[in-house]
């Protein structure tokens, strides 16, 4: 049994040490702003790109809108209870290191896929959505209008339903379209919606 | 020489032999490729980090030393097979999710080119900078240990001569399976008794979240049964008035504050507390605790000899230099020992520990902690601190709760879990 295990870790070393040969770049840890993102990515995935249904995909969010958001968690304009500590730990740390983490990741659309029939539907129901957020979603960086493209579609309808319950932001006029739009929407077309746009790439 | 066991190796390799053996083949099959098995003897040209547990802070720390410096030669020590996660595992209980979708592999590790090795390890030798096997040495150049609570059996009478019958499932793995099993099984009319220890033990709030859990079966399930839980504390120690409001959708629970068991007999199916004796039909108790057992044996525990105090920006021992220790089995920092914090550790250490032995400065991190509890099969509360570092210390910023329970909240608990799996393992 012992000569197994050691001949085991005789095997792994070696590939670890062909790796290595093989030029392996430095670690991540150089990376700019990465020892203050750790925190981050235990819910939001590695360099941002979330695996899960229910948290954003941060990696390549443009640097305005993630400072923005921030700054709206930690005032609690943004309510939520998870993020309104960790936006004051991220204030604490640099906001401006953080955010240019962020935005140098390669972003992922989510890997979650959706029903084919709701993605349809959300197309036809997103028509109004088109004239700010594009035809695919993609914002414009420009006037601080967000990707919708890629998003997992769970946070995506969350949120559509915390802007229909003016739960987001409540108050704040640069949403109140967006708002107004969501409160003529029946809950199931937030899903469809969702699914829609988190299909885009 | 055609076959070598560690220890001979160890033995022969301090007089040099080591280098003679590049290339020959040792034994056969896999042993083909034995050259690099000097690296088991000191000093190796590359840096050895040993990391000993495989949880939630052991088997962060070990991908993050290699994710952030390939050249350093990582070897994780755990003797099980699979890693169980204890948050979910409260749902398992109530037959919400299966043991399944809880436990995961190690090949994620290996992936990233840890050494994992399914062994115990049995002591630590600081001084000489090794740790003991069941057969032989391993040298190390920082040690990183995360053993994880040990159950103190001998704080409850007829505890340590029944831990079959008796049990804790405050591991997740076969007890889990075996308390559901039991609770499945028990009669409609019967009393499900839940004790709680005295801080500090792992996940503050899992007590309780096992009571809405037991609570929620037995109503759906059970509806003449009847949950106790026995806390040892003076009150619930964690997100007490969302439990409290949670539990008003339980009257089958009855809950006693400042309850401690002092002694179990399962002849009689009875817990004794300081006041009382009360009859069970199941129990689940769950002990005392301290630091794991490997953690106490190395000396690496302070005065009250249950937990290990550690340096808050390195997590370095304070009683052995170039040893690391992590997650639950720590004191002295604000942080309940919870899955997400042990995380936070075991990257914060691992980055540490890649400054140290690359001579470079380590810079200043605090951790965080996010904490989900499901009140129900579909709906969770949920707890959140961040932290920072000030003078040296850890300091916490702020906590925040849900202001309700939500099945919102239980989705991101939902999503929380698959991204930090998948940041500890994948």
């Amino acid at each position: 049994m012992h000569t197994m295990a050691t001949a085991l870790l005789a095997c792994t070393a070696l590939l670890a040490a062909l790796a290595v040969s093989e030029g392996w770049a430095a670690g991540p840890f150089d990376a700019p702003g990465f020892t203050k993102v750790f925190t981050c990515t235990a819910c939001h995935g590695p360099a941002g790109n979330s695996e899960s249904d229910s948290m954003p995909i941060i990696a390549g969010m443009a640097p305005e809108y993630f400072k923005k958001q921030i700054a709206a968690y930690a005032a609690g304009k943004r309510p939520s209870p998870e993020m309104e500590p960790f936006a004051k730990m991220v204030m604490h740390l640099g906001v401006d290191d953080v955010a240019a983490y962020f935005a140098a990741q390669k972003m992922q659309p989510t890997r979650m896929t959706a029903d084919p029939a709701a993605v349809e539907r959300g197309r036809k129901a997103s028509e109004p959505c088109v004239v700010c957020h594009g035809k695919d979603g993609k914002g414009d960086v420009e006037k601080g209008i967000p990707t919708l493209a890629g998003q997992p579609a769970g946070y995506l309808r969350e949120q559509m339903a915390l802007f229909k319950a003016d739960k987001r932001n409540p108050g704040d006029v640069q949403v109140k379209a967006t708002k107004a739009l969501m409160a003529t929407m029946p809950d199931a077309s937030l899903a469809d919606m969702a699914a829609y746009y988190s299909s885009r790439r | 020489m055609t076959q070598f066991t560690r220890r001979e190796f160890l033995r022969t390799g301090a007089a040099g032999t080591g280098v003679g053996l590049l290339g020959l083949s040792v034994g056969g099959g896999l042993a083909g490729c034995a050259a690099p098995l000097t690296a088991d003897i000191a000093p190796t040209t590359r840096r050895r980090v040993i990391v000993i547990g495989g949880g939630w802070g052991g088997a962060t720390a070990a991908k993050y030393l290699r994710m952030g410096d390939p050249s350093i030669e990582v070897i994780l020590l755990e003797p099980n097979r699979e890693f169980v996660s204890c948050p979910f595992s409260n749902l398992v209980l109530s037959g919400v999710r299966a043991i399944d979708s809880i436990t995961f592999g190690y090949d994620g590790l290996r992936r990233h080119g840890v050494r994992v090795l399914h062994e115990a390890a049995t002591a630590i030798e600081p001084d000489r900078r090794r740790v003991r096997l069941a057969d032989g040495y391993l040298q190390y150049d920082r040690l990183i240990v995360s053993p994880g609570v040990e159950f103190q059996w001998e704080q409850v009478e007829g505890l340590a001569a029944n831990q079959d019958k008796v049990l804790h499932a405050w591991k997740a793995g076969p007890q889990t399976v075996q308390l559901a099993q039991q609770l499945h099984s028990m009669p409609d009319g019967g009393v499900f008794v839940l004790t709680v220890p005295p801080m500090a033990y792992r996940c503050p709030p899992g007590p309780y979240e096992r009571a809405c859990q037991v609570a929620w079966y037995l109503k759906t399930r059970k509806p003449k049964s009847k949950l106790i839980v026995l806390d040892a504390n003076p009150n619930i120690v964690s997100k007490t008035g969302l439990f409290r409001e949670a539990w008003k959708a339980y009257p089958n629970l009855e809950y006693r504050a400042s309850n401690k068991v002092i002694a179990v007999d399962p002849g009689l199916r009875e817990v004794r507390t300081e006041f009382d004796k009360v009859k069970y039909d199941v129990v689940n108790l769950i002990p005392p605790q301290r630091a794991g057992t490997i953690a106490v044996q190395a000396d690496l525990v302070g005065a009250d000899k249950r937990w290990c105090e550690v340096n808050h920006t390195t997590y370095e021992s304070v009683k052995h230099k170039n040893v690391h220790v992590l997650g639950d089995s720590t004191i002295g920092l604000p942080v309940p020992k919870s899955g997400t914090v042990a995380n936070a550790m075991g990257k914060i250490s691992a980055i540490a520990v890649v400054a140290l032995l690359n001579d470079k400065p380590v810079p200043l991190m605090a951790p965080g902690n996010t904490c989900y509890s499901f009140v129900s099969d579909r709906e969770a509360i949920a707890v959140v601190n961040s932290y920072k570092i000030e003078n040296g210390k850890v300091v916490m910023i702020e906590q925040k709760l849900t202001p309700a329970q939500s099945p919102f909240v239980a989705q991101r608990a939902e999503g929380w879990a698959k991204s930090i799996w998948h940041d500890v393992l994948g």
